[in-house]
This record gives C-alpha cells, structure tokens and sequence, in this order.
C-alpha cells in the first residue's frame, strides 16, 4: 500500500471536485509531516490544498476525532477503522450522514515505525527509506537492504483488524483489502490474562506510573467527545488531577468503560501516548468483552442501537443474583 | 588550566563515587520510555541509546507530582507538616538544550517570589551536561541560541571522543567536585582537538532550522488574526503532551485532598493546552481552541521574551517529535504573517 | 506529627465497609421490608438510594473502590418490572461490563456484586447482603489503592 499512487490521484480528484462544487465545506486528509515517513492530518477548505493529500502505510491518525470540532459538511479520507468510528458517531447522533462524505480507504495496515526502530536498532531519521511490496517490507540503513515479513512491523491493532475496508462509504479509493486477522496481535492481553489476577493489577500499577496526564489518549479518541469530561468535574470530583498511578488507572478503567461500544480498536491511544504506556491492551479488552457478551461490535451498522442503549429482554445471566 | 578525561568504562566507578554525596540520576529506558532515573549503581548501556530523554529534566525540580506540606485542623487552627528535604541531586547526562531550558525557566522561579519547592532543588543539584553526537532530526537548538555540544547551564561539560569522555569544568560547583573526585586523568591536547573536532560535527548535524529574527514583532502584529490562528490550531487536539514534556514550560495546578480534618497540598503539572485551564465560574477566555495554541506560541516567543528578555524555547524537538498529530511550532513560527492584517 | 489516618489499614478485627446503591422503587423498599420484618443480616453495608439502578454510572462503582470500600452492591427491580420501564436493562449492561472489565484487570469478582430485589423481597434482601459480606470478608481488605509498589490483589487463582 506504500505510495499507491493511484489511490492518492484519485484521492486528490475526489477531494478537489467534492471541495470546488461545493458539496463539502471542509476536506479531511492526510499530507506528509514534517518528520521522516509522518503524515499529518490535513483540514482545509483551500481546493489546492488537495493536491499534498497522500496515501501510504503511515497515515496513523484517526480523522473522525476531528468530525466533533468542525462545523459544517466535512469530506473525509477513512480507513476501514476510522469508517467504524464515523458510523459510531452517526449511530450517537453526533454527525448526521448526510453531512459526511466518506472517501474509504482499503487498507493494508500501517508500519509501526516503533517496531520498526526496535527490530533495526536504529532511531527512524536514521533510516534511508522504508518500501513495502507484498508481504514484506524492505527497510533501507546506510545503503543496505533488508527484508522484514509486514506481519513483523504492523501495528498490533491492525494485525487484529477485521474490517479494513470501510462498509460504509461514497466512494472507496482502491480494490477492497481482507482482514489480516493475525493471532499474533492478541500477545500482549493473552500473556497478561495469564498472569495471576493479583499480578495483573501490579502489571497496571507499573505501567500507569509513567502516566503524565496528557490527556492524549482521550482527546485521539474520536468516541471521546464529551464537551466536560469527567475529570475535569470538581463538583464532585471523580479522579485527583495529579498523577498518581491510582488516580491514572481510575482515569483509564473509566474513560475505557465510558467508550465501551464505540472504540473500534483504532490504536491510535496506545500510539499516541508519550510515555508507551500499553492501553490497547485495556482498550482491546473491553471491545471483545462487548463483543463476547453483547455480539456488539462498534460501527457496523448506522441504523443500530448503540450498545448501552440497547437490551435485549435476557442477556448477562449470571450477573446480577 | 587542563581539562580532565573519563574513559567510558570507568564512568560507573565515576558515578558511584558522586553516589556518596548526591543523588546519581542517568538517562534510562523503562518500556522505551528514556527518562532521567536514580542509578542504580551498575547499568551504564545508556551510553549506547542514549539521545534525549522523553520526560525533559525540569521534572527533577519541578516534579510531575509534589506534596507541599500536609495540615491538620484541631481546636487551635491548623497544624502544618512541611515535606523532608530531597537531597542533592546531581544529574548526568543533561543535554546542553535541557540545561539552557532550565536556565530559563529559573527567571520565573526567582522573580517576585522566590520558590522554595524549585530553588532548595535547582540550588543544590549538580549538572553533568553531556555533548550530543546524535541530534534527531527534530532538534532545532542552533537556532535558539544553543549548541548541542557546548553548555554554559551546566557545572561540568562532556564530550565524547571515542573510547573516552572529555570532562570540562564550566561553574565553580563544578570545579568543587571535580577537586574532589578521584580516578579522571589529564586531558592530552590531542584530546582536547578531537573534542574541538566531534562538538563542531554535533553542529553540523543539527538540521532543522528556523529563523527567529524579530519573531515577537510579528506575533504581536499577528495576534488578532483569527483566520491565521484557526489554520494553525486546525489539527492541534488539546492534549498536553507538548506542554508538559516542554522543558522551559512551567505551568502548575494546585489541589487539596482532604480526608476529613486532614489533608494535603499538592502540586502538579498543568498545561495550557488543555480547554479548561482558564475556565472560571463565569467565563473561560480560551474555550476556543485556536486561542489556547496562540496562547502557547505567543507566550513562548513573545509574552516570555517581554518579561525575561529570552525566547522560552531551546530546539529540544521534543513537542514535534512526540505531538501525535505531528504538529511543527517551526513550520508554524515560519508561516507567521509579516504584517499585521488590517483588521475586521 | 500528625497522625496520617489510613483508613485503608488492615486491622485485626476488620469488618468490610460495603455500599450498597439501591432503587428507590424495589431494592430500598425490600431493605425495609427486611428490616420490619426483623430479619437479622450483617450490619456492613452502608445504603445510598437512588432513583433507579439506571442511575447508577460506573463512576459511582469505580469511586467506591478508590475510596477503600471493600464491597459494592447495585440492586434493582426485576427485568421487566422497572418503575422506568428500562432503567434496570442500561444498569444490567452496564454493570455486566463494569464487572468484567475489573476482573480482567485483577480486582476480586467478589468486590461487585449485583441483585435483582423487588420490595416484597424483604428475605431475599437479607440473604443477599449476607452473602456478599461473606464473600468480601474471605478476599479480605481492598488494597487495590493502597500505596505499594505491585503487591498486586488478593483475588483468587483462576482455573
């Protein structure tokens, strides 16, 4: 998927077209960054802007985040989880669908440049290039090549992913791509669901330590949306705003809990933490304890409940004596 | 007066002989977060990864998290416990853009009120600033007025050439603790050229550059400029990540926790990104976003400069490197209009 | 020097807090009945009534524990026969993923605990309150907050 090009001229067409006869007040895409292999979201309303929109096995963000701050009709690039995450936000009455213009991106999953820099040893600027073909990706160091299987350098989210290719679109970009589904991205919950359950609390007591209270997290999450989130309530207050590990895993456990049915796995909490602290290993949990209980999976469908506003007449037995 | 030379594998006797007076803080990795941490007498592998840290070392004065004193009410009025004393600390491995950083911000601290939280810290610690050799494309300290391998901020001054370190004395605690450190040799003047020659290459490495010639002038003209800034902020999610892991940014909350008649005073960081830190019962003056990310750019660049006469930035690259949304205050400071748009 | 109170200290002669969040409409009135009726049940748990168990957000649950109560209790009308129609429905699914996210993470099963009590169920609210001060007192104090570095919690092995 590396620089299809392609996808990216029909991608500036569409975007163009849609922006000079007036059919969207805003375009949402991606443009390169201003770091090696970063893109950076573009938002613009300028039609010659569309000429810098890209399309490569980088473009990390999940745009939705941004459809609750802009007012208007938005024409927006979407791939497969971010298509998830503007159908959540339809299926909440936070955007109408007749406002959104979906550009679908089939996608083939995005490099992890982390993993990247953990398997080469070496920091991103201090790589050449980084091409993909297939199944393998070749990473450029010093003049030299070396391949590395995709399933090696993959986001963990996107290894799991199971609808690549949005659903719910008005144009899609590029031939229709399948799940990668591969059981190597559920590594990190299952060893933790192998730890003794007094261990585990430990595991997140370590890992919340580092937490500064960015608020990253949150605000990457396009479920996220609350005008006054709950910990910045005072009366009364929920969670301590200093960051200690205790208040940080309440932070965490509840922001998790408020966005259960509509986090589609997107990953883009985990990456954007400064601090690596693993929170798809939070995040993906509760998607599948949804799914497990409820046979929920946010963002399939625009038409349906969303989960907690939605019962079935029997459901959870066992719960509640 | 001749300079000292450290070889690298002595640097673990070296540190722990500065364990016995101060509090040994290195560069660390803990799930590939790099952080300043207590040495814990053996590890030395930083010197292979080691570039900058992710928490930048205003934490160590300025922590994350810090209990001002603790109170108790009774029938007299409140009693108040003050926290220990933390020691001295000293800190190696500083890089020349986090020793000028504090630097700046020690102006705000010892303005009209002295902080005893910050300066019982700043004033006993040690600096040990190491020279970089590897600069990330995101370091822009040249431009700010900083070298990445030379430092007046610090007390001692590293530089790496080769198989040892160059240790230059640069403040009088400085040469105190060298006058009472054992096991440095003398530096050879073939030493010192090498250094001359690896601090000259660490220069050239640095990259990116901006242009900071009359930057406050034309953020002044520029501060109304609505549509400016609203393209600026576009992108930007109000998180706090390029604020609170800034290592001239300062910003601190304050809360109480009280378990009935007892409580606490904490500090802890804040930041200026975030929607509700101007919030008051009747207004918020920055519940847009756009005003809150002109707020951080002209503070740095402008509002910060008309009090303390230096821009409060020093080209860490930390904000670019780590903003999830890849936001650049370079290309940003760049794109400044250079003339006030007439207005509305 | 100020004695630091930790309310969060084991002490010997340890009895669980609990709470216990109860609908107005069916749990608090079976806790009446329970209690006109003479019933004996342990004295842990303290009541905080609400409208319905619909109310109850799983902040009021998450909260609970970081103030250091061992146990919490949400109880409400039976499916079907919720004074707001489907009040009870949102608090089930709610609470079914509250509870299974907390397990996930380490925290004793037996900390949340969840009833179905109409207000003609004086008994059945007495038996519930004892078994779930029984099942707290045997995984012993919440130290999940405590200030520790990992000691992790108290929950049983899982098979």
């Amino acid at each position: 998927m590396l620089k299809d090009r392609e996808m990216e001229q029909r991608l500036r067409n569409e975007a163009r077209t849609l922006l000079e006869q007036g059919k969207v007040d805003w375009f949402i895409g991606f443009e390169p960054g201003s770091l090696k292999f970063a893109t950076t979201p573009l938002i613009t309303k300028d039609k010659n802007d569309t000429e810098r929109l890209v399309i490569n096995s980088f473009i990390v963000n999940n745009l939705a985040d941004f459809l609750t701050q802009i007012k208007g009709r938005v024409g927006i690039v979407a791939k497969g989880c971010d298509s998830r995450s503007i159908v959540s936000l339809i299926q909440d009455n936070k955007v109408a669908r007749e406002d959104v213009v979906i550009l679908g991106v089939p996608c083939t999953g995005l490099i992890d440049l982390s993993k990247v820099e953990k398997l080469t040893g070496k920091y991103r600027d201090e790589l050449d290039d980084i091409t993909r073909e297939g199944n393998k990706v070749t990473i450029k160091v010093n003049g030299n090549k070396k391949d590395f299987p995709t399933t090696q350098l993959l986001f963990d989210h996107c290894l799991a992913c199971e609808l690549p290719t949005p659903k719910e679109y008005d144009v899609l970009l590029g031939e229709p791509s399948p799940p990668i589904a591969n059981p190597v991205a559920q590594e990190k919950i299952e060893k933790l669901k192998q730890l003794a359950p007094e261990e585990r609390w430990g595991v997140w007591e370590k890992e919340l330590s580092r937490c500064i209270r960015c608020y990253a997290c949150r605000n990457v999450c396009p479920a996220c949306f609350c005008q006054r989130c709950f910990v910045e309530e005072t009366e009364p207050q929920w969670v301590f705003p200093a960051p200690r590990w205790q208040d940080n895993l309440m932070f965490q456990i509840i922001r998790n809990i408020h966005v259960a049915g509509r986090c589609t796995d997107c990953g883009e909490c985990e990456r954007a933490c400064p601090v690596n602290i693993p929170l798809r290993s939070l995040a993906r949990e509760m998607y599948d304890i949804v799914g497990e209980l409820f046979q929920f999976k946010a963002g399939m469908d625009k038409d349906a409940p969303p989960l907690l506003t939605h019962y079935e007449e029997e459901e959870a037995e066992g719960i509640f004596r | 007066m001749a300079n000292k030379k450290i070889n690298k594998k002595d640097i673990a006797k070296l540190l722990n002989q500065w364990g016995q007076q101060f509090a040994v803080f290195v560069p660390s990795r803990e799930s590939g977060v790099a952080a300043m941490a207590k040495w814990d007498g053996k590890d030395t592998s930083f010197l292979d990864w080691y570039r900058n840290t992710v928490v930048p070392p205003k934490s160590n004065f300025l922590p994350p998290m810090e209990e001002m004193f603790r109170f108790q009410k009774d029938k007299e009025g409140y009693q108040i416990e003050l926290p220990p004393d933390g020691g001295k600390q000293l800190i190696f491995g500083i890089r020349p853009c986090d020793a000028r950083a504090m630097a700046i911000i020690d102006a705000n601290f010892k303005d009209l009120y002295q902080d005893p939280y910050y300066l019982s810290r700043r004033n006993s610690a040690v600096l040990v600033g190491l020279g970089c050799d590897n600069p990330s494309e995101s370091c822009f300290c040249t431009s700010m007025g900083v070298s990445p391998a030379e430092s007046n901020d610090v007390d001692l001054m590293l530089t790496d050439i080769g198989d040892e370190f160059l240790i230059e004395e640069v403040s009088d605690k400085g040469k105190e603790l060298i006058a009472k450190t054992t096991g440095l040799k003398g530096a050879t003047k073939d030493d010192e050229a090498k250094a001359k020659e690896a601090k000259k290459t660490s220069y050239d490495k640095v990259t990116r550059k901006l242009d900071t010639e009359g930057i406050a002038d034309k953020l002044q003209a520029s501060f109304d400029d609505e549509d400016f800034w609203e393209k600026v902020a576009a992108k930007c999610v109000s998180c706090g990540i390029c604020t609170l892991l800034c290592p001239t940014c300062y910003c601190f909350d304050i809360n109480d926790e009280l378990v009935r008649q007892q409580g606490t005073r904490f500090r802890s960081w804040d930041s200026c990104g975030f929607p509700t830190y101007t919030k008051m019962p009747m207004e918020n003056p920055r519940a847009e976003k756009w005003r809150r990310v002109r707020q951080k750019v002209c503070h740095k660049f402008e509002f910060y400069p008309m009090s303390f006469d230096v821009i409060a930035c020093t080209g860490c690259g930390r904000c670019i490197r780590l903003c999830p949304v890849n936001w650049d205050i370079t290309q940003v400071l760049e794109s400044v209009p250079a003339k006030a748009k007439v207005r509305k | 020097m100020i004695k630091w109170l930790d309310f969060m200290n084991p002490r010997t002669d340890w009895e669980p807090k609990l709470v216990g969040f109860l609908c107005k409409w069916c749990s608090y009135a079976g806790a009446d009945l329970a209690g006109t009726s003479r019933r004996k049940y342990p004295a842990n748990m303290r009541v905080i009534k609400v409208p319905c168990s619909g109310r109850v957000d799983s902040l009021f649950i998450l909260k609970a524990l970081r103030l250091g109560f061992d146990g919490i209790l949400i109880s409400g009308c039976h499916p079907g026969e919720c004074h707001y129609q489907t009040g009870n429905y949102r608090a089930r699914r709610r609470v079914a993923i509250t509870k299974r996210f907390l397990e996930y993470l380490g925290v004793e099963p037996e900390r949340i605990q969840a009833s179905w009590v109409s207000a003609s169920e004086g008994g059945k609210f007495a038996d519930v309150v004892t078994e779930v001060t029984n099942g707290v007192k045997e995984v012993g104090p919440n130290r999940l907050f405590a200030e520790r570095q990992g000691n992790g919690t108290k929950a049983k092995k899982r098979g």
